[in-house]
Parts: C-alpha cells; structure tokens; sequence
C-alpha cells in the first residue's frame, strides 16, 4: 500500500521551499525547560555524583567490574572511547563545511558543535573520576614531562585541550549573540568581542580540525600496544585510521540524526537539502571505510577468523551489517525522501561504528588468562548518569541559545510569540531593548 | 611588490610538506626509535631446570618490599594466586595434561630493554632507570590510568583495586636494596639457585655456558630474553616451551617499536601536524571570508542579524 503511494507519487524536484530552508539557528521556544524528563536526567546526574563519591573514597575495585585482566571498563572504553567518537561532530561535519565548502553544512554546525562539547565534557570528566590518582593529572602543565610518543598521553593532553580551547571558543558565538539580543548596551561590548573572536577564528578552526584528527585516531593506537590480546579481525597498524574513519560517519549520524528529532519532537520543519548533503557525505563515508576495513583484513590474512563459529565473529558481523545496512538506508532515502529510513540509516550505523570503537577494548580483547568482565550496577549508573547529563546540558541550551536550525519564519514566529504569548517576560527586562532586533523606538514602552 | 602573509604562509607550507614527509618516511634511525641499552644492566637469570618451587622467594620478596602476606584464599596462608597488588613475584605450576611434564615458572617484572608499560605511560610514571635499568613506578606521576595493565606483554604491573589512594605494584628489582650494597630478596634465599642476580652482560654468558654444559636439557637451546621483546633483563632458561611458562613468543622486535612505527613516525619533531596545521588555517582563511560575506549579504535581505 504504502509503496504504491510512493511509485505513484510525483516526483517533486525542489526538495527545500521558503518555508523549509534552514535559515536562522533558532532557540527553541515556547516549550518549558524544566519538565518531567528533564527531572529524571537530573536525578540520574545527581545520583551518578553521589555513587562518584563513595567511589572516590572506596577504590575502583568495589563499584566496578574491572579486574586485573580487563584494566579498563565502561567508563574509558564507552563513555571516552565510544561517545567522543560519536560527538566528534565539530570536527566531521566542520571539516566538510570549512574545509571541503559544502556550504549548506554550516546549518549544522551549532549542532555539531554543541554535542561535541558535551560529550567531550562529560567524557573527560568521567576520564578524571576513572584514574586511579587523579590528584597527579597536574603534570599535563609541564609539557617536558609528557610522554610524547605514548599514544594515552596524546589522547589526555590533546583531548583535554581541544575541549577547552578551540572547542570551547567555538562555542562562544550562540552566547555572544544571546548577550547581544539581552540588552542594547552590551551591544557595543559584544560586537568589539565578536571581532576579536572573528580575527583568531582560521587558527583557533584550524585547531578544531588538526586536534580531534590527532587524538580520534590515537584512540585507536591505544590497542596497537596491546598486540596479540586483541583479535585478529581488530588488530590493525590502520587501527588508528579506521578509528578515525568511524568516528567521521558515527559522528554525522548523531548530528543530523539529532538535528532530525529535534525537528520531530518540538516540530520544526527539516530542510531536506542539507539532510541529503549529509546523508549523501555519510554513506561515502560508510562505504569507504567499510572497504579498507575488508582490503586491510583480507591483506592481513584475517578473513578466515571471520568465519569460526565465536562471539569474535559475531560481533564482527553484526557491525560490519548493521553499518552497511545503516548505509543502504541513508542511500535508499536519498531516493525516496523518506526521513524515517534516514533517521534509521543514521542510528543503525552509528550504532555499528559504536560496536566497532567498543570492541578492541571489550568484546575482541582476549587476555591470558582467559578472563570475562561485566560492569557492574554502580559502574552503568555512573556511565549513563554522565551521558544523561550530557543530555539535560544539551535539551537546556538549545532552549535558551540559537543552536537549532530553523526556517527564517520560526524566528519571527518566536518574535511575535514573546510578543503576545509571554508579555510579562518583558518585565524581567530581558527584551526591554529589542530583543528581536527590531526598532526599539516602537518596543520600549512603559513597564 | 612584497609578499604577503598569505603568499608567506604558502611558502612554508609548499616548502614544509616535502620536508614533513621526508621526516617522516625517509628517516631511518628516529630518536624515538633507538633502544639505549643501559650500561650497568642488571637483571635476574631464572633457570626452570633447577627451581624446586619451595616459593621461600616469595616470602622473601614480600618481606623486601615491605608488603602484607596476601591471605586472602584460604584467610590463613600467604597463598597469591597470581601477581596481585601485594604481590611483586611468585612461583607458579604448569603441567602438561597427562602430567608426564611439569616445570615451576617465576614471574616478576621482565624490565624489558623497551619496556611498553614506559612506552604507553602518559607521564613517565614508569620509567627505565637510565643506570640500572630497572624500570620503576613513580607513585608522585602516577594518575592511575591502568594503559601499563594492558600493553605489558607479560600482564606483569598490577593496580590495586582497592581504596582511594591506589598504586600500581610491579617488580622493581629491590632497588632500595641494591643502593644499600644487598641482592634483589629473591635471589638472596634461594636454596638451589635457581634465580641469580647479577649484570646481564655476566647472566647472559653464565646461561650460554649452562646450556653449553648440558645441551639437551634446555628447550631450543635458547635464552628467553636476550632478544625476546627486543631484549629483557630478566632471563629464563628453561625445559618446557616458554609459552606455557606465559613467556609468549614475541619477536626480535620489542611490542613498542614494532606497533608503534607509524604512530611515532607521524609526529617525530611534530612536523607533520604542523605542516598540516599551515594548510589547515590556509584553507579556512579563504572559506571564512566567503562565508562573511554570503552571511552579510543575508543580514541585509533579511534585515536580522548574521549568525556565523
């Protein structure tokens, strides 16, 4: 039935009108901050502290399942080695937009670089509360201490500044422009900033790129030195460039994917064309890196391993189909203009890199002794209290700064949405001076 | 006319990337690729042959270094079932399955010649003495990441699971006794000599002429670690194949000069990601400016402000 309807459809060239073009970041608005999820996320961070500090005090041995064979759990392997891959957004979608000029892309950036900056928040925080004696982490000030050919010293120091440098300055243009709409006076203030901010951007973007490039990728070198112990089908010296390559892909599922639900949920229109550009830009994505993870097993004489009958196996597989099916996904609705198989292509494939980032530490590591490790209550409470953190930080920003693109009407719509649906904001003083950027000769009445 | 920055910036980076790849590819002997042997290398020569596995080694080991017995088995014996965060040596069994082989195996820390617990610790918290070469845990550059769990070869360093305040136990050959003019505890109780300390230099002859004596005893007529992992300091001899002692067969190549080749290519001196970095801002000068430019454009159709 459904197919019929689509064969007979007609074919409908311009994909993007007025009314669906993303134009104008957005907040999103008329929507309450606080809410019953949002309270539930709170409370998941809140208890996710709570546990931190009775783990701070009893050791990792009791409130996780790490042992002596598997040194690291959940909160390296999933929470850093995972999540950062799937929020490096800023860095995939950015370097499409700024360096390959796929101009339509920049709708997404804010997106993109807001969900890289809490997944790299909250990983590095859980990094912090995973090391053993964090109190020695001051070293990272003196460089002549590093150990600059140690793959985890590269990934620590260059992660954490990438978070708190380019990233973070990045970040600062939605709060710069929420600063301008608050009050007229700051105007002057914050348009002097915005230039400085304008004049450092190409290195401070340069930064953004050469930085997640570096430490994606060392990631990945961290099992290099594990040798043997992890399987053979995993087992790489293009380790480090296949991790890079699946947190490219993984990364532009979760922005526009995000960027997909977020339309669904608060009901915003999608602009089709930036949403194929991506989908077209993943799905190459997909398949190139699915063709050197083959040719690089094939070379390595690994494929037979493939093929045993073993959780190794299994689990190859089950990656290896659920990216080339999230792929066939995105292709097919580049077709068919169908959002749903591209959310799915999007979730089904980051959930497939996410398996593939996870497994040389987890599922393919084999240490002697044979030895299994299964994370404990307390360890999964804390790794999804960071990550629904994460969320609340992220359902908060978007309700209150310009992160989420939006057809150029939704921004009037919010004007005259303040206007008349919330007249009393105005007596915070918040829009007293035009918030909208409109003649103030005509707003600034009495209070 | 002079040149401008960009021309400048150019330069360099047309000038940079030929010689970053010439670095990086044609270098032969890279500074982070040459292993120094330590002059004064000390280690232990542990011979299977001969142990009889009375584990006096083991109490004096705990004694040396000052650590609790490790009652926790039986909550009576000092009984470690395997290198633990109290316990820096032990001897262990292996038995073929019909039993007709069995030998006694010591584990303790290999002190590799390239040790890749060093090679992977972030801030040198484990280091080779450049004397000795010993390699040793610096509890003050510690932070606890558990990398030297799982890139020793050997599963040798272990992390205290256990209180707020963990450390990371591994052999560390009794370093305070050796200062003091005493051999590592091990090697002072055992009663048939079966560890021996000593320089390496004088190990390594004294395990060729062993073999030399008694040709047919040793399994391949080989001294595990004269090359094994690029050479460790601690050797075995031994009747039974070393893997089933938990020696793998690693190679002449040491674990980290072996994986980590490109990796440490790839930033010898920094060059590559610097070059990269030049054509990096190159690129985004160039779409910063026609991006600034479309979005004023837009400002003034749209009569609201740019967002970049």
């Amino acid at each position: 039935m459904s197919t019929a309807t689509i064969r007979n459809a007609p074919v409908i060239t311009p994909v993007t009108t007025n009314e669906t073009r993303w134009e104008r970041a957005v907040p999103v608005y008329g929507f309450p901050v606080v809410n019953g999820f949002f309270l539930a996320l709170c409370g998941m961070t809140l208890l996710a502290f709570v546990l931190t500090a009775y783990r701070e005090l009893a050791g990792l041995g009791p409130v996780s399942g790490m042992n002596d064979a598997f040194g690291w759990g959940i909160w390296k392997t999933f929470n850093v080695m995972v999540l950062t891959g799937l929020g490096s957004g800023a860095f995939a979608v950015g370097i499409a937009a700024w360096v390959f000029r796929r101009k339509r892309l920049h709708a997404l950036m804010r997106m993109a670089l807001l969900t890289s900056f809490l997944a790299y928040g909250c990983g590095l925080l859980l990094l912090g509360i995973d090391a053993g004696r964090p109190w020695n982490f001051y070293w990272i000030v003196f460089p002549w201490k590093w150990n600059m050919h140690s793959p985890l010293a590269e990934v620590a120091i260059c992660m954490s500044i990438y978070a708190m440098v380019p990233l973070a300055i990045e970040n600062i243009p939605p709060v710069l422009e929420r600063l301008w709409y608050f009050d007229s006076r700051l105007r002057p203030g914050v348009e002097r900033m915005e230039r400085r901010l304008h004049f450092f951007f190409p290195w401070i973007i340069a930064a953004a790129y050469l930085l997640p490039g570096m430490h994606q990728s060392s990631l990945g070198a961290l099992m290099l030195l594990a040798g043997e112990r992890v399987h053979p089908l995993w087992q790489s010296p293009w380790l480090p460039f296949l991790y890079l390559g699946a947190s490219t892909f993984m990364s532009f599922g979760c922005v526009a994917g995000t960027t997909m639900l977020c339309c669904v949920v608060w009901k915003r229109a999608m602009d089709m064309e930036v949403l194929d550009e991506a989908a077209r830009i993943t799905a190459w994505l997909i398949f190139g890196w699915l063709a050197l993870r083959v040719l690089d097993i094939v070379f390595r004489g690994a494929l037979g391993t493939a093929f045993h009958a073993d959780r190794f196996a299994g689990v190859f597989w089950l990656e290896t189909l659920l990216t080339s099916i999230g792929a066939w996904l995105l292709r097919r609705s580049l077709r068919t203009h169908e959002t749903r198989s591209m959310f799915l292509g999007y979730v089904l494939s980051s959930v497939g890199g996410m398996i593939y980032r996870f497994s040389p530490t987890t599922l393919a590591f084999r240490p002697n002794p044979e030895s299994l490790y299964f994370p404990s209550t307390i360890e999964v409470l804390v790794a999804l209290g960071f990550v629904c953190m994460g969320i609340a930080g992220f359902l908060l920003i978007v309700k209150r700064f310009g992160i989420l693109p939006a057809p150029l009407q939704e921004w009037h719509d919010m004007a005259s949405y303040f206007r008349f649906r919330r007249p009393y904001i105005r007596w915070t003083g918040y829009f007293k001076h035009g918030y909208f950027g409109e003649d103030e000769a005509e707003t600034t009445d009495s209070d | 006319m002079a040149i401008t920055r960009r021309e400048l910036f150019t330069t360099i980076a047309k000038a940079g990337v030929p010689a970053a790849v010439a670095i990086t590819v044609g270098t032969d002997s890279l500074q982070a690729e040459n292993i120094p042997v330590p002059n004064a290398a000390v280690g232990l020569l542990y011979d299977a042959s001969i142990c009889i596995g009375c584990k006096a080694c083991v109490a004096a080991c705990a004694e040396a270094n000052n650590t609790p017995p490790d009652t926790r088995g039986d909550k009576l014996h000092q009984a470690p079932t395997d290198l633990n965060d109290v316990t820096r040596n032990i001897i262990k069994l292996y038995k073929s399955e019909d039993g007709s082989v069995f030998s006694f195996v010591k584990r303790q820390c290999m002190h590799c010649l390239d040790p890749a617990c060093a090679a992977g610790c972030p801030f040198q918290a484990l280091y080779k003495d450049k004397e000795s070469g010993i390699v040793r845990w610096d509890a003050d550059k510690c932070i606890g990441c558990r990398y030297c769990t799982i890139t020793c070869p050997y599963h040798v360093p272990r992390f205290q699971w256990q209180g707020f305040n963990p450390r990371v136990t591994k052999c560390e050959l009794c370093h305070e006794r050796l200062e003091k003019g005493l051999k590592p505890g091990c090697s002072s109780v055992c009663p048939t000599g079966a560890v021996i300390f000593g320089p390496r230099t004088v190990l390594l002859s004294e395990a060729k002429q062993r073999i030399k004596n008694n040709p047919g005893r040793y399994f391949q007529k080989r001294v595990y670690g004269e090359t094994d992992n690029g050479g460790t300091q601690a050797l075995y001899l031994s009747r039974v194949p070393f893997e089933k002692l938990g020696l793998p067969e690693l190679g002449p190549e040491s674990v980290p000069a072996r994986t980590l080749r490109w990796q440490r290519r790839l930033y010898q001196y920094f060059a590559l990601p610097a070059v990269l970095y030049v054509g990096l801002v190159q690129v985004i000068r160039k779409s910063l400016k026609g991006h600034e430019q479309e979005a004023h454009e837009r400002e003034k159709q749209t009569g609201l402000r740019a967002q970049l």
